[in-house]
């Protein structure tokens, strides 16, 4: 089956600073990755390369077996995305922004929509610049996962929520990976998070992917929790 | 079906999961013929990716604790075969003494000091046993 994502060689510099070098990954369609890294690691610049938002230095990016720079109309329907900072129109009302967006998508489900509004208050009668961070947040992924989008990317997508929005989120992860051909990768620093719903970590330490595999055979090989495997994961690299 | 979950701890969830649902078997707080939640019932329940509650019920199931009836669903299975079952309860004692060694080292408790429970406890045991055989006397 064609990966998810295919990153080769990827590098990226910003003036004389390089923010990464040479990373490959690939991911399989149906995984669900969680990607760690301390502040500054790379992760929202290695998310932006792969979502084409950012011209790689060198090195390509595939998504859906296509390159990133010449993503198809059809790939990019089946994409969704949560930034890392959310901007949405703040002059709409909740509900006007939820048909703006409904209306690109043959694939929205409404359902989906009036669970998630009904289950996460969402008020659908404010406008978009009075909600929270949380609150955008929240919309920001209702509006990336109502179409059922077969690659999901979010950069720290639990980041603002509070326990109880939280817990709903991860659930609903749990729930869109149903099909087996759905694919998320998402960033975070919450340890436990990544624990229960991915099956895959990615690690990032300057630039670099330092570890790419199944949670549970690093687990198994280390008998570490995963914020120890990691920590030495980092200290080993750093101490070549 | 009552399961707990400690993700930041070193042992897969999958295991933690299976360990406690081996458990609930042998304790009969799961019941031969119980039916336990789908999967995806379980995997929303507890927010947990379901490829791992998929390998905890497979596991089980290839260990004689449960069985899929075909359409109804996963169930305690009745009768584990005798082998299996010792087997089984060995594989259940052997997950409350990982436990066991786990909370050990969190408390900072040595193999020394663990090993000289596990034999004070053994000894407890047999005593009791000497004092019942003589008060029946």
């Amino acid at each position: 089956m064609t990966p998810a994502i295919s990153i080769t060689n990827l590098t990226k510099t910003f003036g004389s600073k390089s923010a990464l070098r040479s990373v490959n990954l690939e991911i399989p369609a149906g995984a669900t990755v969680g990607l760690l890294g301390a502040n500054g690691a790379g992760k929202t610049t290695l998310i932006k390369c792969a979502l084409g938002l950012l011209r790689p230095t060198s090195g390509q990016c595939a998504l859906l077996g296509e390159d990133v720079w010449s993503l198809s109309a059809e790939a990019k329907a089946r994409l969704g995305y949560v930034p890392q900072v959310i901007s949405l129109y703040p002059w709409m009302r909740v509900r006007e922004l939820i048909q703006y967006t409904a209306s690109f998508y043959a694939t929205w489900n409404a359902e989906l929509t009036n669970r998630l509004v009904r289950e996460w208050d969402i008020p659908l009668d404010d406008r978009v610049r009075a909600l929270s961070v949380g609150q955008k947040q929240k919309l920001a992924i209702l509006t990336a996962v109502a179409y059922q989008p077969d690659l999901l990317i979010l950069d720290e997508p639990a980041a603002s929520l509070d326990p109880q929005a939280r817990r709903q989120f991860l659930q609903l992860l749990v729930e869109l990976t149903e099909p087996q051909q759905r694919t998320v990768l998402f960033s975070t620093h919450i340890m436990s998070d990544l624990e229960r719903v991915a099956d895959y970590v990615a690690m990032m330490q300057k630039g670099e992917i330092i570890y790419f595999g199944s949670l549970e055979d690093l687990k198994d090989r280390t008998h570490l929790s995963l914020e120890d495997a990691f920590l030495q994961m980092q200290q080993g690299v750093a101490n070549g | 079906m009552r399961l707990r979950i400690e993700p930041s701890s070193g042992v897969p969830i999958s295991r933690q999961l299976a360990d406690q649902i081996r458990s609930q078997c042998v304790a009969r707080a799961l019941k031969p013929g119980d039916r336990v939640p789908s999967v995806r019932e379980l995997a929303r329940e507890l927010a947990v990716n379901q490829n791992t509650i998929l390998h905890v019920y497979e596991r089980l199931t290839a260990e004689g604790w449960l069985e899929t009836r075909q359409g109804s669903g996963t169930f305690v299975k009745a009768n584990p075969g005798a082998r299996g079952h010792k087997n089984a309860q060995t594989q259940a004692l052997l997950a409350q003494l990982r436990q066991a060694v786990q909370q050990a080292r969190l408390l900072g408790i040595s193999l020394e000091e663990l090993h000289e429970m596990l034999s004070a406890s053994m000894a407890l045991e047999t005593e009791s046993d000497v004092q019942a055989e003589r008060s029946s006397v």
